[in-house]
Parts: C-alpha cells; sequence; structure tokens
C-alpha cells in the first residue's frame, strides 16, 4: 500500500519547439504526500507544477532543454519519503528536487538530498530552522506568520491574554511555542497552551479549559483538515466567540465551513483574492489548462509554481545543471509569481508579503491588511545568504 | 464543577450513543463488528447528503437509521451470513468490509474533508454557565436510545428471542426459534443503530472517509468493558469517558486520549468478564 507510485508527466504543451525535443530533458522530482495526511491538498500542487512545467517548455524549455516532472508519492510521511527520495535521486536520477511536504517526510528526505547532493526546493510553509547545503525554502515560518494575526488582536481589540491550542506534532507545536514567545515579549500573557494527539476529536476538556481561563483571544495551531474543522465546530458548539486566530487553515477549507469559520483571522502568503497582475493571469492559466479538474489555488501550490521558476532562472543564470553552480545561483535570482516578488536571499529563506485576511459569513476571505517583505528571520545563520 | 460533571455527563451520552450498535451485535450474534466504524462514517455521509437535499438536520439520523438497517440486511445476507460457522473469519470479513467501504467512499466523494448542518448551535444557560446546547441534546438522545433498547429486549417478542438466542443458541432453536432470522434483524439493527450514530454526532466533528476510526477503537474497548448489557454499557461509557474528560482536564489532554484503552485493559485483566455480573 505504501509503494511508490511514479507517475512521470512531460508537459507536452512545450515540445512544439523543435530543439528543446532533441534534447535530453531536465528532470525535476516532485515527492508529494498523495496518500495520507497530506493527500487532500497534493493534487493542487502537482497541478500548479504542471503548469509551470507547460509554460516552460512552450517557451522552449530551460537552456533548450524540456523540462520533465517526475512525481512521487512520499505517504505523507517519513518512511515512504526515504523511498521516494531515494528512487528520485539515486534510480531517476533527477537534477532537482521541488516539492511540499510534511515536516516528517522533509526531514527523513533530508539526509538523502545531503548524500546525493541535489539542489532541494521545499515549498511549503513549516515550523523553521530546518537547514542544509543543498535546500532552499521558498513559503514562510512562525517568524512571518505569527506576526501578523497577534499585532492585529492586540491594536484592534486590545487583547492581553491569549489561549493556544494545537495538535501534537512539530508544526503545531513549533507554531504554538513561535507564538507563545511573541505575544510574551509584546507584553500579553498566555493562559493556556494545551495539544491533543493528531488524530484526536474530542477537544471537549481543552475547550472547558479555555472557557474557564477566559482570555481575550485565541490562536489554533492543529493538522490540516479533520482536526482543524472538529475543533473549530466544537468551539462553536460550546459558544466560543473571542477573536479567533486559526494558523492552519486554507482559504478552502474556511470556505466549506461557512458559517462555522465566520470571524476566524488567517494569516497567509497567498490568498486567491491577491490583487496582482500576475495572480490573476496565474489563475486564469490553472482554470484553462484543468477546468473542471481545477483544484483551488492555495498557499502550498503557489510556492511550488513559483519555485519551478526560481529554479530555472537559477539554472540558466549559472549555464549548468550542475548542482553547485545551481545553488550558489538560487539565492540571486528573483521571480515575479502570483504571491509578489520572490527571492530565496534570507539564509536560504524567502522575505515575503503576509496578507491577514478574515473569514466573512459566507466562507469567503477577504483581505483585511497586507505586510510588506516580512522577514524570515534567523533561520540558518550558517548560511549568508 | 457544574462544567466538569456536564463534560462527563455528556461524554459518556456519546460514547453510549456510538458503542450500543456494536454491543447489540456482539450480544446476540458473539461478533465484533470491525464494520462498526465504516457504518459511523456512512452515516456522517448520510447526513451531509441528506442536509444537502436541504432536509431537516434533525431528520439525518433518522434517515441514517433506515438506511443503515437496509445496508446491514443485505451485508448479512450476502457475507456474514455465509460465515455463521467460521466466528473467527466472520471477524476478518467485517473487517475486510470496513475497508472496502471507507475507500468505496473515498471513491465517490473523495477524502476531503465534508459538512452537516447542525440541527441548533451556541449553548442553554444551565444555572451559573453556559453549555453546548447539542451536547446536551445528544446525551438525551443516549438516554432516549437506551430506554428505546431495553423495551424492545424486554417487551417485545423480538426481544424474547434475542434474549433466548444470547442465553443458549441451540436450545432457543430447539423451541422453534429463527434463530437466523434473528441474528439479520440484530444486525440490520446494529447497522441501523451505528449510522445513526453517525449522523447524530456529524454536528460535532467533521465528516471524512476515517472518522468512524477512532470511534471504532474506543466502543471496542468500552464493549469489552461492558459484557454485552445496555447497562452495563452505561455504566461502562459514564466510568471510561468520565476518566477521559477528568484525566484530560486536570492532568494532559494527550493522556486524556489514552485513558480508555488504557483504563478497559486493566479492568478486564482484574475481571475478564468486564463489568457484567452475569
Amino acid at each position: 500500500m505504501l509503494g511508490i507510485r511514479i507517475a512521470s508527466t512531460v508537459a507536452v504543451a512545450g515540445l512544439l519547439a523543435g530543439t528543446a525535443l532533441a534534447e535530453e530533458p531536465i528532470k525535476i522530482g516532485i515527492p508529494v504526500g498523495l496518500s495520507g495526511a497530506n493527500s487532500v491538498v497534493a493534487p493542487s500542487v502537482v497541478q500548479s507544477a504542471e503548469l509551470a512545467a507547460a509554460e516552460i517548455n512552450a517557451e522552449g524549455g530551460i537552456l533548450g532543454r524540456p523540462v520533465e516532472l517526475i512525481v512521487a508519492d512520499d505517504g505523507s510521511g517519513a518512511q515512504g519519503a526515504q523511498r521516494a527520495f531515494e528512487n528520485l535521486i539515486f534510480q531517476q536520477e533527477v537534477d532537482a528536487l521541488i516539492s511540499m511536504e510534511t515536516s516528517a517526510a522533509r526531514n527523513a528526505g533530508l539526509p538523502i538530498v545531503n548524500r546525493g547532493q541535489v539542489p532541494y526546493i521545499y515549498t511549503s510553509f513549516y515550523e523553521g530552522r530546518s537547514c542544509s547545503p543543498w535546500m532552499y525554502v521558498n513559503a514562510w515560518v512562525p517568524e512571518q506568520q505569527v506576526g501578523p494575526i497577534v499585532d492585529h488582536f492586540m491594536e484592534e481589540y486590545g487583547a492581553q491574554t491569549f489561549f493556544l491550542i494545537g495538535s501534537d506534532y512539530a508544526f503545531g507545536r513549533g507554531m504554538l511555542e513561535f507564538t507563545r514567545e511573541y505575544v510574551e515579549a509584546n507584553g500579553g500573557e498566555v493562559l493556556g497552551e494545551q495539544y491533543l494527539p493528531m488524530d484526536g476529536s474530542d477537544w471537549t476538556a481543552i475547550i472547558s479549559m479555555l472557557r474557564s481561563a477566559a482570555p481575550d483571544a485565541l490562536i489554533t495551531s492543529t493538522a490540516g483538515g479533520s482536526p482543524n474543522v472538529t475543533l473549530t465546530r466544537q468551539l462553536r458548539a460550546a459558544g466560543v466567540d473571542i477573536p479567533y486566530g486559526n494558523l492552519a487553515v486554507d482559504e478552502g477549507t474556511a470556505r466549506t465551513m461557512r458559517e462555522d469559520a465566520a470571524g476566524m483571522y488567517i494569516a497567509a502568503s497567498y490568498l486567491t483574492s491577491i490583487d496582482r497582475e500576475e495572480n490573476r493571469a496565474f489563475l486564469e492559466a490553472m482554470e484553462e489548462k484543468f477546468g473542471a479538474d481545477l483544484k483551488t489555488p492555495n498557499d502550498l501550490s503557489v510556492p511550488q509554481y513559483e519555485a519551478i521558476y526560481l529554479y530555472k532562472l537559477a539554472v540558466e543564470k549559472a549555464g549548468t545543471t550542475d548542482a553547485q553552480p545551481v545553488i550558489d545561483a538560487l539565492a540571486e535570482v528573483s521571480f515575479e509569481g502570483p504571491r509578489g516578488t520572490i527571492q530565496m536571499n534570507a539564509q536560504r529563506h524567502t522575505p515575503l508579503t503576509m496578507y491577514l485576511g478574515k473569514v466573512e459569513d459566507d466562507g469567503e476571505v477577504t483581505v483585511i491588511s497586507s505586510f510588506e517583505d516580512v522577514d524570515p528571520g534567523d533561520q540558518c545563520p550558517q548560511f549568508a545568504n | 464543577m457544574l462544567n466538569l460533571a456536564l463534560d462527563i455527563v455528556t461524554t459518556a451520552g456519546i460514547l453510549f450513543v456510538v458503542a450500543s450498535g456494536l454491543l447489540i451485535i456482539l450480544g446476540v450474534m458473539k461478533l465484533i463488528n470491525f464494520a462498526h466504524g465504516a457504518f459511523l462514517t456512512i452515516g456522517g455521509y448520510a447526513a451531509v447528503m441528506g442536509t444537502g437535499w436541504g432536509l431537516s438536520p434533525w431528520i439525518a439520523p433518522l434517515l441514517a437509521l433506515g438506511f443503515g438497517a437496509v445496508v446491514g440486511l443485505v451485508i448479512e445476507r450476502l457475507i456474514v451470513r455465509p460465515l455463521y460457522d467460521r466466528p473467527l473469519d466472520a471477524i476478518l470479513a467485517t473487517w475486510g468490509l470496513g475497508i472496502v467501504i471507507v475507500q468505496l467512499i473515498t471513491l465517490y466523494f473523495g477524502r476531503e474533508v465534508q459538512f452537516a448542518a447542525s440541527p441548533i448551535r451556541g449553548t442553554i444557560s444551565m444555572g451559573p454557565i453556559d453549555y453546548s446546547a447539542y451536547r446536551l441534546v445528544v446525551t438525551g438522545v443516549a438516554v432516549g436510545v437506551g430506554l428505546a433498547l431495553a423495551a424492545l429486549l424486554y417487551f417485545t417478542r423480538f426481544g424474547l428471542n434475542a434474549r433466548a438466542v444470547i442465553m443458549n443458541e441451540t436450545l432457543a432453536r430447539g423451541l422453534g426459534i429463527d434463530s437466523t432470522r434473528v441474528r439479520a434483524l440484530t444486525f440490520g439493527l446494529g447497522a441501523g443503530l451505528a449510522c445513526a450514530a453517525g449522523a447524530l454526532i456529524t454536528p460535532l466533528l467533521s465528516v471524512d472517509p476515517n472518522m468512524g476510526l477512532p470511534w471504532l477503537v474506543n466502543s471496542f474497548m468500552l464493549v469489552l468493558v461492558a459484557g454485552a448489557s445496555f447497562p452495563g454499557l452505561a455504566i461502562a461509557a459514564l466510568l471510561l469517558g468520565g476518566a477521559q474528560v477528568v484525566v484530560s482536564t486536570f492532568f494532559s489532554p494527550i493522556i486524556g486520549g489514552l485513558t480508555i484503552v488504557v483504563l478497559a485493559a486493566a479492568i478486564l485483566r482484574i475481571s475478564p468478564k468486564g463489568l457484567s455480573l452475569g
């Protein structure tokens, strides 16, 4: 059941360009959680990667070579990731890895990346401070996401006391530990910090603790999908209506939760309503390519799209797909994507424009405010860029 | 204090409703139905579809009850009945059935989280505190289900036959009781109860293909401790559910999640027949 499914996609659109056909393709490996916890979001990530590859091939590829994507299922976990990374790096001999994955899968894959010495762009937001000479990250870390929500609650609602609820895993704990530090550094107080196992669905006791602590505001960081939904529904059923910031909800889930999500705050580097020319063009191209099968683009799939372009620019700057020159070039190139100008020049991480959104009664997310070029802070001080 | 008491009682109520379908099948058929979790999931999706058609969320559990009973009768005829003489194979078959049901649901609905509308929202004022209205409703339903099942077992012909089959199936058959029919109706009832419970708890949960799994484990433990009796199940739900709430509240919710399993193992170690006296 955990066997690796390999799906090879040669994006056809670009094969018109005569020279691109003759050349050896540039292989990009995409280990991603097609099964397991990430299986809800993974298809959208694969779609945006396919669009990027098709667009690049239509323009003649990279250095005249076509792009070939090799998608491998990592099962959203460590074991599957080891097999997927081994296969992609040593059997398929990919030129680069570009993927959105769980932290467990990334941590399991990194030693293999280090051994294989292949450029790796990680495109998922995560708990931060994961460093490798071969890895770049173009999504957000807690330093970039938590600030906008906490600041807004303190300024807009005068919130001084906070309660934190999460799922018991690396991302949940990492986000909330950072949130606690941030709240306390800004003169606030954390009244409680409680976790439930990832597959837990009964939040009764935690909600009772929250109610008796009576904080000014609530911030949650659960695993995506089911735990997030059960917590939100049970909070609403218990009549909790204090300002509520959710660090782990995506636009699509918020939309399906409708009135249960109403009033919830989210902070993200991508929302579909971002008012940029590049975003409108991207959404239109996705719509045209996938039609009825389109999975709504989101904060995980858009960085994947941009990362493939960043890799293209780096290879062109280096003039080769050799790993070390490409790694050096990755920090220097920048791409105008749907989220803004993306350059991975902050200790292998990326300064990003962050958007604070509020879920309306119909489940749509409106942008309340945006924060330009939020710095990821000290992530990997050993790397100057 | 009142809040804690309400947490305990409502948690026990939810556990009782969820486990009752498993208990009745185990009691009459001596069969652990590992497809129980999948039946809960079917109930959840029945609620999603029912409310999607614009039906009142109050009707969803009844709809799920009827649908589950029909599905249960069909499954009993096709899969469970041929295996009556091979109890271990029958248990394995229900396990496989559970996997098949979950995969069919995944194929049709996808893995995404789905939503069923909630019949009531918000809280009810209970003296000094406000408490989740829907949890109180579920607890009321649990009491109702318990009384209805007791009435069914003690005041109807079917109940009399079922009790006879529970006590001594060979003798019951010798007395002219159609035990095959009793078994079929029991499986249908158990499946219907499981689906209804799945629909009933969806307003507190998300509906996804694996929603039944954690409930299957807890129900299984409760039923083993209860020892095939409904009063036993009520006591087990209060005891184990109460312990879960107390440990979660005063110690840690993470340890709280283990309480039911650990406590059930301890009880069964001391008293292999669980809480039942018979």
